[in-house]
């Protein structure tokens, strides 16, 4: 039996077997699968299996619908496709995984669960943040003078001299530390001081453009960096 | 204790070498540096080395800063501007990340240090007048602040009453009841008229400093900007200080 996997930015909510010949998906409660997020219209698009194939039908939806990146108004699924719909990506697969045994069987499981709440809540909460803020922020999670701080200039410095931007902790830092840079696309974390002493998501960087939820690590001082509008 | 401060050094290796041999053959116990290592000049990352090896104090400037990708160079002339982007080019990661342990301003005895102007370190203004000076005498608490930036050796003398007046003297004995801002010249790129490299040595243990003048192969640094593709006037400039 075909199976749907809900991820909202890339963490897995829930899976979902598709018993039924048709499946709705939109931000209402009323629908099989139910999409808390701004960008997802109340009855967005739905999904219908026959015999043969499953298809997605967009319901000419605000944000539209996208299959493997590409905007569709119809389109028939194949195995591993990714359907994009507001903030979440949803994996259609034609059999079931072997690994994990469905939960519920009826098609309409319930996906509000838990841990998409709290996904949901923080979203908003990050979102009132940045229109707050009016842009991107860095919030303060350990070791930070902060709890938010507005990315203003064009290059923000990072370390531990008196003059820098915001203040890092930690043992052989540099004064210097690490800068956020402006760049029309996007911003940029570079690695000034020494080496190893700035982290991104865990991960020793030296240049690396940053992404919404980013972890910025920079010694011992930790924050997370928020894409506001540009 | 004798004490050299040396400034603006801008990528010239041939002057710094020949300012250490001779604060070397003057007995200084300690070198401090106040700020622009890079810029102009072809050797960025061996001055910065070099530096960083003999100075105990050391200093940014507004062309390290910039070098670094720290601030916008919409306020350099076009000169400094195509100077800038050739040295952030060359600038290894190993020099950057020497710079970016460097301060913005510091006090050593009773002697405040800064490249610019103590009252904005980061905001890099040049101090020329004794009017401008006047106003900076407010921004630190020490009997004398060392600056450079200008390239212009420079004492600016606050008296007992408030008047501030500027000459040059060396070498030059402090008196107690005054308060100084001394600038110390530039070792790489000297521009009061005289192409020799000018530092200050002084004497913690008395009140005496003095402007030293040190000739080295300028023609040498010339042959390797040519070679760098450095525009011309940056390397005439050398040859008559200016």
């Amino acid at each position: 039996m075909p199976e749907i996997i809900v991820k909202y930015e890339d963490k897995v909510i829930e899976r979902m077997v598709a018993d039924k010949k048709r499946i709705s998906i939109g931000r209402t409660n009323d629908n099989d699968i139910a999409l808390e997020n701004r960008g997802v219209s109340r009855k967005h698009a739905q999904i219908e299996f026959n015999d043969n194939a499953a298809v997605i039908i967009d319901n000419e939806s605000l944000n539209g619908t996208f299959v493997n990146n590409r905007k569709i108004t119809e389109e028939i699924l194949h195995d591993n496709d990714i359907i994009t719909i507001g903030k979440y990506n949803l994996v259609y697969h034609t059999e079931t995984s072997r690994q994990e045994a469905p939960g519920n069987l009826d098609g309409t499981m319930i996906l509000k669960t838990k841990k998409q709440k709290e996904m949901v809540e923080q979203d908003k909460m990050e979102k009132e943040i940045i229109d707050r803020m009016g842009g991107s922020v860095l919030l303060g999670e350990e070791n930070v003078d902060f709890s938010e701080y507005r990315i203003e200039h064009n290059v923000t410095t990072i370390g531990k001299a008196k003059f820098v931007h915001i203040h890092a902790r930690g043992f052989l830092l540099s004064g210097i530390q690490a800068k956020i840079v402006k760049e029309p696309e996007q911003f940029y974390l570079v690695n000034l001081g020494r080496k190893g002493k700035t982290k991104l998501n865990g991960e020793e960087v030296s240049r690396q453009g940053l992404k919404n939820g980013d972890i910025i690590q920079v010694g011992k001082t930790v924050f997370r960096f928020l894409e506001g509008r540009q | 204790m004798k004490i050299a401060l040396i400034s603006d050094v801008h990528g010239n290796l041939e002057a710094l070498e020949t300012v250490l041999r001779d604060i070397e053959k003057q007995g200084a116990e300690k070198i401090h540096f106040l700020g622009d290592a890079v810029g102009y000049g072809c050797n960025p990352n061996e001055c910065v080395k070099l530096i960083a090896n003999h100075c105990d104090i050391k200093l940014l400037g507004n062309h390290d800063y910039a070098a670094m990708g720290l601030e916008a160079v919409d306020n350099f002339n076009q000169l400094a501007q195509d100077s800038i982007q050739w040295t952030q080019e060359a600038l290894t990661k190993k020099s950057i990340s020497i710079l970016a342990d460097f301060e913005m301003d510091a006090d050593f005895n009773d002697f405040h240090m800064v490249h610019g102007s103590p009252g904005e370190p980061d905001k890099w203004h040049y101090i020329l007048t004794p009017q401008q000076a006047a106003r900076e005498f407010e921004a630190f608490s020490q009997s004398t602040c060392f600056v450079g930036h200008s390239h212009l050796p420079s004492i600016f003398m606050m008296e007992a009453g408030g008047e501030v007046v500027q000459f040059v003297k060396s070498p030059f004995e402090r008196e107690e009841k005054c308060r100084y801002i001394v600038n110390i010249g530039s070792v790489g790129q000297p521009r009061d008229g005289d192409p020799r490299s000018c530092y200050l040595i002084m004497d913690t243990d008395s009140n005496k400093m003095q402007f030293r003048r040190v000739e080295y192969d300028i023609k040498k640094v010339q042959e390797k900007m040519q070679k760098a593709k450095i525009p011309d006037f940056l390397i005439e400039r050398l040859s008559v200080g200016l």
